[in-house]
């Protein structure tokens, strides 16, 4: 094709205004200091307790949420994968969480969460059960949990439609030499599912993963980081430095740091993937 | 219209796809473009498109330089293996489709699309999707959109070849009396023998790049210049025997392989020199008795095809390929004798592999 | 093949529908709440069915607070952005499927990955700088930034698919190369742009972190900062949010019958979230 960069020109300007020039522009934020360029928004991060704190949980976030709906998910998909009626229509009502505005997905939450008026403690309590210890977001210690949940609740689909359409992809031949073989179905699963749905399981997991080290929007609306500094996470610590105590440079560097994680824990993940023997 | 390819090069990274490929092609002429794939054919014929640029030589089209102009500017009309129709566009619109570019009129695009789609036998397929058609309907729909205007140029990319054996056949006939009553200068481009020795008034024999031969089919095919071209055309191909010309004999001796040669031929053919001889499968008789200058060997496989019966034939190192009667039958290691027809021996420089006789 | 066990044959459709009851509940929920009294709101027992419906709360949120400026602003910024990312992105596309460079298309995936809260400093001065803030023009300049990657990388798949003979037909029946694309390219591949489309308008529709940093005003505050910016506060006023929550989701639903026949490549692009 003549002249191909030609049609790439508008991209690449777009890109490179919205995306190189930034990134380079917050390298430079991220070395400014008051007392002139240096490294002291970086030296500064090791002995910041909120932000180890911040990063920690960052990590108990995406880990908890992770298992939790890849678990899930596979094991929908596992069962689904078969001919039944209305699977159509269960693919379309599992379609609608995702797709929701992570602040509607918040406000509902935090309806169906409120200790006090909430449908949830009110159902329990029409039980009979005593629901004055059940704080969910309220409370320091179930906080994190519950943040979880929600997300779970959005994204479990995620994982579920990917991996089941994995699980449509694989080719039907060698499941059925399997059988004539006289493999258990245990066997099938260990030794031809897994290992030939593996490129699937790492994309889901990895965009996934990526997704949740980033996490803002739900959590700033369900606790806004709260209560205290329980489900604080990285991106809102950075938020809160940069738009609550204005100070642009460390968040700068915080992001960086969150940047450099986000590389190192999806470049770790890929090998040890790789390494395996299929 | 006159096209003329002037020492046209062309790499794709490493691959020189054309190397100082020149070509004329006659206004109105039908010319045939044949080779092994991957020899540059396609290549060159896109060259002529304007759908690729040489890296260097120049594209004339009636005169004009076109080297750098755009598709559209040539005029051409091109068909693709592929058939490349509209699947979005029913069959009216994808033959109208070159019309509405060029803006013409309602009523004679109507007109003008009935006419190449009645030629076609398309009439009743107007109204259908791309996708509704059979191969060989598409095939004609590809057609009608070349021919329902009247271009510089008509090119084909192997257009038969996704057709089946019996298809194949009609729409080449269907094809060469299209373009004569057209008229309109043509390039076809196959790998197919039939159709490149059926088709073209002329044909011109690539590989790798270089023009190895052009001619009239029966001249190509008669008079092979080179032993790529003597391999290439005819099926099966052309028998080959490695050897020399022992003057003294009288003779090529390649082996057990002994061909007594006249004095025309000793006279032209290199003394000594390292030469292949090469003898079509029609042009060897088969018998079952020994006589004189006849070659022995044994039958390793015949095979009855209905209207000839082919027969390979082990004779000392080599293995050949006889064409006999329909009714003749063989066993297997069945002893036979072999006449090369002298007026039908064709003799190669084995170095550089150009024909020496005739 | 083994019998099915009768545990298998119903355990499984009994788990599905339970997750399907699971799934729709909260929505169910947040719709209710949208046309509930507010007596009937916090009911213990929870009223699930039988209320008496009302929509006060819609009329409060376009006639008293200011939810149709924020759902104007979401219309447009979500539109133009997609417009705009979708002409820009189908000729890069088309641009990476004929002429492959492994490397540059990457690097365009690259940009995507990147978590938005390392750029949001730097566009949040340059906007300042340009102007820009507080107005629609600013969200859907990064909003085309924001989907590019993802419509160039949704397109070129979808243009690798379709041979080039079919453009070089076009060609050579006397059209440019824009002209085939625009005529015959773009309507093969009308599915494949619809989906990209909705993908693109649910991320931009949904964006909540620039939208929330670069708007401090009600001139460029789209949906979801709107219903944030009231949640956060103290007094809140459920029934109003339910409904504003309900608005916000409403287009979504109309967006996802065009997905579903790429949803999976869509998801495996990392769309919807931006």
């Amino acid at each position: 094709m003549r002249r191909a960069w030609l049609w790439f020109a508008p991209a690449m300007v777009v890109l490179v205004a919205l995306s190189v020039y930034p990134f380079l522009y917050a390298v430079d934020i991220s070395l400014r200091t008051p007392s002139g360029y240096g490294l002291s928004n970086f030296t500064r991060l090791p002995t910041d307790q909120f932000f180890l704190v911040s990063l920690w949980q960052t990590l108990v976030y995406t880990a908890g949420a992770l298992a939790l709906e890849f678990t899930l998910g596979f094991v929908l998909a596992m069962l689904v994968n078969r001919e039944f009626r209305g699977r159509q229509v269960l693919r379309s009502i599992l379609l609608i969480p995702m797709l929701l505005p992570p602040v509607v997905v918040a406000v509902i939450w935090r309806l169906i969460l409120n200790p006090e008026f909430g449908v949830l403690n009110g159902t329990l309590r029409t039980l009979g059960f005593d629901t004055k210890g059940l704080t969910w977001l309220g409370a320091e210690r179930s906080a994190m949990f519950s943040v979880i949940l929600v997300d779970v609740w959005q994204w479990t689909p995620f994982m579920f439609l990917l991996l089941l359409a994995g699980l449509q992809g694989l080719p039907v031949e060698p499941f059925e030499a399997a059988v004539v073989d006289g493999a258990s179905r245990w066997q099938i699963f260990r030794r031809l599912t897994l290992p030939m749905l593996k490129p699937v399981i790492a994309i889901a997991v990895l965009l996934r993963g990526m997704d949740l080290l980033r996490v803002f929007d739900q959590i700033f609306i369900l606790t806004q980081g709260g209560p205290g500094f329980a489900t604080e996470t990285v991106t809102l610590y950075i938020y809160r430095t940069a738009f609550r105590y204005w100070n642009f440079g460390y968040a700068a560097a915080m992001s960086f740091v969150l940047l450099v994680a986000i590389t190192v824990i999806t470049r770790s993940f890929l090998r040890i993937l790789r390494q395996q023997p299929a | 219209m006159r096209i003329d390819l002037e020492s046209l090069s062309k790499n794709f990274g490493a691959t020189r796809v054309l190397r100082d490929f020149s070509l004329q092609i006659e206004d109105g002429e039908f010319l045939v473009l044949l080779g092994p794939s991957g020899c540059g054919k396609t290549t060159c014929l896109r060259t002529i498109a304007g759908l690729e640029q040489p890296d260097s030589g120049r594209v004339l089209l009636g005169g004009r330089d076109v080297t750098h102009a755009e598709p559209r500017d040539r005029d051409m009309a091109m068909v693709f293996q592929s058939y490349a129709l509209y699947p979005h566009l029913d069959v009216f619109e994808n033959i109208a489709f070159p019309l509405r570019v060029r803006k013409a009129g309602a009523k004679d695009v109507e007109r003008r699309v009935r006419q190449a789609a009645e030629r076609l036998g398309l009439g009743a397929l107007l109204q259908r999707r791309p996708r509704e058609l059979s191969g060989g309907q598409r095939q004609r729909v590809a057609l009608a959109r070349a021919i329902v205007r009247q271009p510089n140029a008509f090119l084909f990319d192997e257009p038969l070849s996704n057709l089946d054996a019996k298809l194949r056949v009609e729409m080449r006939a269907e094809l060469k009396r299209l373009q004569h009553d057209l008229g309109v200068t043509s390039v076809y481009v196959t790998h197919d023998q039939a159709e490149a020795m059926t088709l073209g008034r002329r044909l011109a024999v690539m590989k790798d790049g270089v023009l190895e031969q052009i001619g009239a089919p029966e001249e190509v095919y008669s008079h092979p210049a080179n032993l790529f071209v003597a391999g290439f055309l005819g099926n099966p191909a052309m028998n080959f025997f490695p050897g020399r010309v022992d003057s003294d004999a009288r003779a090529f001796v390649a082996g057990t392989v002994r061909v007594p040669l006249d004095a025309a031929q000793l006279d032209r053919l290199p003394v000594g020199a390292a030469v292949t001889l090469g003898v079509r499968p029609e042009n060897i008789d088969l018998g079952r008795t020994s006589n004189d200058g006849w070659i022995g060997g044994r039958v390793y496989v015949s095979e009855a095809m209905g209207n000839e019966t082919l027969v390979i034939a082990t004779v000392g190192e080599y293995q050949v390929c006889c064409r006999t009667t329909p009714e003749a039958r063989f066993d297997f290691e069945a002893p036979v004798w072999l006449r090369l027809r002298p007026d039908r021996l064709h003799f190669f420089d084995s170095a550089t592999t150009r024909a020496l006789w005739p | 093949m083994k019998r099915q066990s009768s545990l298998e044959k119903f355990a499984g459709p009994a788990l599905l529908a339970g997750v399907a009851a699971l799934t729709l509940f909260p929505v169910y929920w947040l719709v209710t709440m949208s046309i509930k009294q507010e007596v009937d709101q916090f009911a213990v027992p929870p009223l699930w069915i039988s209320f008496r419906p009302t929509l006060e709360h819609y009329y409060d949120i376009f006639w008293v607070r200011p939810f149709a400026t924020y759902f104007f602003n979401s219309v447009v910024v979500a539109g133009v952005s997609t417009v705009v990312a979708l002409a820009i992105g189908t000729l890069a596309a088309y641009s990476l499927a004929r002429s492959p460079r492994p490397g540059l298309a990457f690097w365009v995936l690259s940009t995507r990955m990147f978590p938005p809260i390392v750029s949001v400093i730097p566009l949040l001065l340059m906007l300042r700088w340009a102007g820009l803030l507080n107005s629609r023009t600013a969200l859907i300049i990064l909003y085309t930034g924001f989907n590019l990657p993802f419509v160039i990388w949704m397109m070129r798949g979808f243009f690798a698919e379709i041979p080039p003979d079919l453009e070089e037909a076009a060609m050579m029946d006397g059209e440019t190369r824009l002209g085939a694309l625009w005529k015959v390219l773009l309507p093969v591949v009308k599915p494949g742009l619809a989906a990209t489309a909705a993908f693109c308008l649910v991320i931009a529709w949904n964006e909540f972190l620039f939208a929330l940093i670069m708007s401090q005003t009600d001139a460029g505050t789209t949906l979801p900062v709107g219903i944030a910016g009231r949640v956060t506060q103290y007094e809140i006023k459920w029934g109003a949010m339910s409904a504003a929550g309900v608005v916000a989701m409403l287009p979504v639903f109309l967006f996802a019958s065009a997905m579903q026949k790429h949803l999976v490549r869509g998801l495996s692009l990392g769309a919807v979230k931006g």
